[in-house]
């Protein structure tokens, strides 16, 4: 059970609204999602630390040598190290 | 996973993070600290070792001189020698493991530096970085794998601390 609410995508606007846009942007094209995820979603009530994070998850993880495949094994792998089933 | 790999990539890569987990914990465990330094609890074997063990360090020695470029054994190994049945049988696990399958070897020690990172395992931490920087990955490389735990480890702990439900599923399932 989700302890915030998740902020609403359709309801957001300024800073959380670019934000979400270009979450959702991403995600359509990396997953064929159809609405921004809910770890998105539950940043959406700080927009300075969303968009710190959106940010550092460009530089991180869409910037680099190497492949989206690659970071991606990487980054389920410490997910699971980590314990986290999101 | 949300990139194409299928059931047997996902299983090779759950067995490196549980594998490189498990040697996290021993290498902790044994006290070991980095693989240069350290007072481990349990006293290494002295090599050339014979007897039971004999083949298998001598095997080891073969691949570390070629990963590690060193022909040293390294101490995790030299530790676990003084039970054969577990040098062995965990030798052959990480030989299994970290080979190429459905995904690259390569790729497959990247994970597992990553792992150990996140799990804070600083001898495994040495270990995987030394074989990376062996076979071409220089500091840019490694600091990417870092780049990757560091942000992971982020959203992690926000979704673990907002509980939040998942949402995303794979596409082929």
């Amino acid at each position: 059970m989700t302890t915030i609410r998740l902020v609403d995508a359709a309801t957001v606007t300024g800073k959380t609204k670019e934000i979400f846009d270009a979450v959702l942007l991403r995600e359509r094209k990396v997953f064929g999602a159809e609405s921004v995820s809910n770890i998105w979603r539950c940043q959406g009530h700080a927009p300075d630390l969303l968009e710190a994070n959106w940010n550092r998850s460009r530089a991180l993880m869409q910037r680099g040598r190497f492949s989206p495949l690659q970071r991606e094994l990487i980054a389920t792998a410490v997910s699971v190290a980590n314990a986290c089933t999101y | 996973m949300r990139l194409g790999v299928d059931e047997v990539g996902v299983t090779e890569l759950m067995g490196v993070t549980e594998h490189t987990r498990a040697m996290a914990t021993t290498a902790a465990a044994l006290l070991l600290d980095s693989l240069e330094t350290g007072r481990p609890l349990i006293a290494p074997l002295d090599v050339p070792a014979s007897g039971d063990v004999s083949a298998i360090v001598d095997e080891i020695r073969a691949w570390s001189a070629a990963a590690l470029g060193s022909p040293d054994v390294p101490l995790l190994w030299r530790i676990l020698a003084r039970n054969p049945h577990y040098l062995e049988s965990t030798w052959r696990k990480e030989t299994a493991v970290m080979a190429a399958g459905a995904l690259g070897a390569h790729d497959k020690r990247r994970v597992a530096l990553g792992v150990a990172m996140a799990v804070r395992g600083r001898y495994m931490i040495e270990y995987n970085a030394a074989i990376l920087r062996r076979s071409g990955d220089d500091d840019r490389d490694i600091l990417e794998v870092l780049g990757v735990v560091d942000h992971y480890t982020t959203l992690n702990t926000l979704s673990e601390g907002m509980q939040i439900d998942s949402d995303i599923r794979p596409q082929s399932v």
